[in-house]
């Protein structure tokens, strides 16, 4: 339970001295932080100028960390064809180190979670290159958003491992719990700007959690979802309705923190030379399993939207114990066609279990 | 510091020894990795794929054809289906494809060892199975009976000939069958679940390995399960789009189980545990 967190080294850091810490941070990190930009929009961002950045802690960022450590689209090779040969050459590319600062628990929970997808059957090189370098430093949920379901996925609203720093908002201050070993270092390094913790800190922190726990404006039954899935209860209507309302725009898996499906593919530069890139990509479109020739294994759009939802809270609660959907709200905020997976999470409990 | 990191996409460069036209949409190509100590050294086990990559194309799974037992090339036999594969039918000895691999859970040998063996083949399906009876007969003692019962379109559509003719000769039982006979066919005409209707196997001694388009393979296992065949007999190799071919871009999914690294080999009684089209049609 929270109030006995395996963070249990904990510090404090006053806010006046947040800007000083980073600024020491940024000096031998790349900083990524959540950032209001011009138009007011929240989104992780490269801090260049950290006297210029509005750093935002409350309000949940609309984008995750998932493109910083799988962009978008990345060059894996460049390729030349010849009648001497044909040969692929890696892309010369330094990671910075990076300082990931303000990372929400769903967040958090999401960087575990690609962790798992690209270590367990093989070393992905192209994610861990960027991962190895980076330390995370999260801030617990005070004030889970209307959208947020995360205590319904066991991610949120506090989180208890996967950070190397993990900060509390007491009010003037927060409380700083260091996790892994390059936490520890951190504080060590800079414990000018830290005072210990007291028990009364600690204290508050507790109450903070079951302030922010009372603060969930929607009950999604996820739990509920899972059960009725593994016991193949979820009837095929359920699908069948959703899938017509899914637009297979897409919009779903890219916001998702956690959907790492990517396709392949080569973009030829000219006659003898061209680029190998990996791009995101989205089990509910319609190509995404075609075979050459046409054949398509899952032939209706009902099984792709089976697929994300059964793999989300089935394949993937299998796997490591907890679903793969960390109860951030963003598929809920894009989707037009109302597919999202909180209306699944619905659709999917009406009836017995 | 951090470990570094085995580069598990870079594609390495293997040149075409050889081209055999199996039919006029089936060629076997013949290749081996320019990098000779690379080559001397790659081994895979019957039933694995390789990632094949064409200038242009990215990169397609192509099963394994030749057997483990015969090193030092490796038999790809790719019928023509998409772009890629059109641009292998291109291909001419001495030009240079890339590959990487292998990948995939092999066919399970040791408990293939003393069993009669009964293949049941259509079109490309034999392609996976031929690396598995080249290697059966490169250890003849290790295993039963082998028998292979093979379908195609029409007599000129029949692949892997000389193959075919090459396992008559060491005594493996193979039966043709074609969807439709031309002038001088004087073989079996109809589904290759004719054929079985012809075999007596001892069903407790063998092991059934099936490769086929979707409607032969529910026909075969219905089949088979009349014979008295369990669905732990029954091994077969599942095909898919893939781009990883290492479980991770989930474009091969099969209700939870990933093709690519869970099999492309599965039992039977493994299938039946899936929503899967191959077996609900």
């Amino acid at each position: 339970m929270p109030h006995t967190s395996e963070l249990a080294d904990s510090h404090l850091l006053k806010k006046d001295h947040l800007k000083g810490f980073l600024r020491k941070l940024a000096k031998e990190y790349r900083l990524v932080a959540p950032v209001r930009n011009r138009h007011s929009d929240v989104l992780f961002t490269v801090i260049d100028d950290l006297d210029a950045a509005e750093i935002e802690l409350n309000e949940p960022p609309q984008n995750s960390l998932k493109q910083f450590f799988l962009p978008q689209q990345e060059r894996l090779y460049t390729y030349t064809t010849s009648p001497e040969g044909y040969d692929f050459q890696p892309i010369p590319t330094s990671i910075p180190p990076t300082v990931y600062f303000g990372v929400h628990p769903c967040d958090l929970s999401a960087v575990l979670y690609m962790d798992v997808v690209f270590s367990r059957r093989q070393r992905d090189p192209f994610y861990l290159r960027r991962r190895q370098g980076s330390v995370l430093i999260g801030i617990n949920c005070n004030s889970p958003a209307p959208k947020c379901f995360c205590n319904a996925t066991g991610s949120g609203p506090f989180i208890e491992m996967g950070s190397d720093l993990q900060l509390t908002d007491l009010g003037d201050r927060f409380l700083v719990e260091a996790g892994r070993t390059s936490g520890h270092g951190l504080i060590e390094r800079w414990q000018g700007f830290f005072a210990a913790a007291t028990d009364k800190d600690r204290a508050a922190r507790y109450q903070a959690f079951l302030e922010a726990r009372g603060r969930f404006s929607r009950q999604v039954h996820v739990e509920q979802a899972i059960r009725r899935l593994e016991a193949d209860a979820v009837p095929d209507e359920v699908f069948a309705e959703l899938s017509l309302r899914c637009q297979d725009c897409g919009g779903c898996a890219y916001l998702c923190p956690t959907c790492t499906c990517f396709t392949i593919s080569d973009q030829p530069l000219d006659a003898i030379s061209g680029q190998r890139l990996r791009s995101w990509d989205a089990c509910t479109f319609a190509g995404f399993t075609a075979m050459a020739g046409g054949h398509n294994p899952v032939q209706a759009k009902t099984e792709a939207i089976r697929q994300r939802f059964t793999h989300k809270l089935r394949d993937d609660v299998r796997l490591t114990g907890r679903p793969s959907c960390v109860g951030c709200g963003r598929c809920v905020g894009i989707c037009f066609g109302g597919t999202d997976i909180v209306r699944f999470v619905e659709r999917a409990c009406q009836g017995s279990l | 510091m951090p470990q570094p990191i085995t580069d598990i996409y870079l594609p390495r460069q293997a040149k075409v020894e050889q081209i055999i036209v199996e039919n006029s949409q089936i060629s076997t190509f013949v290749l081996a990795f320019s990098d000779h100590t690379y080559n001397n050294a790659f081994r895979h086990q019957p039933g694995q794929f390789m990632m094949v990559s064409m200038p242009h194309c990215g990169e397609a799974p192509i099963s394994i054809s030749s057997t483990p037992t015969r090193p030092g090339a490796i038999h790809l036999s790719v019928r023509r289906a998409g772009k890629l594969t059109a641009a292998m039918h291109g291909l001419r000895t001495g030009d240079t494809i890339g590959l990487r691999g292998p990948y995939g859970r092999p066919f399970p040998m040791e408990q293939l060892q003393k069993k009669d063996l009964l293949f049941v083949a259509g079109g490309i399906g034999l392609a996976p199975l031929r690396g598995v009876i080249n290697g059966c007969l490169d250890q003849r003692d290790q295993f039963g009976t082998l028998t292979v019962l093979y379908g195609s379109r029409t007599p000129s559509d029949i692949a892997f000939q000389s193959d075919l003719g090459l396992w008559k000769k060491q005594g493996v039982d193979c039966r043709l069958t074609v969807d439709a006979a031309e002038p001088g066919w004087d073989g079996a005409v109809g589904l290759v679940t004719s054929l079985l209707d012809d075999l007596k196997p001892n069903v407790n001694q063998s092991t059934t390995l099936v490769c086929g388009p979707p409607l032969m393979f529910r026909a075969v296992l219905g089949r088979l399960a009349s014979m008295g065949f369990s669905d732990h007999q029954v091994l077969t190799t599942m095909e898919r789009h893939m781009k990883c071919g290492v479980g991770i871009c989930r474009h091969c999914h099969m209700d939870g189980k990933m093709a690519c690294a869970d099999g492309p080999v599965f039992s039977l009684a493994e299938l039946r545990q899936l929503k899967i089209m191959e077996l609900d049609g």
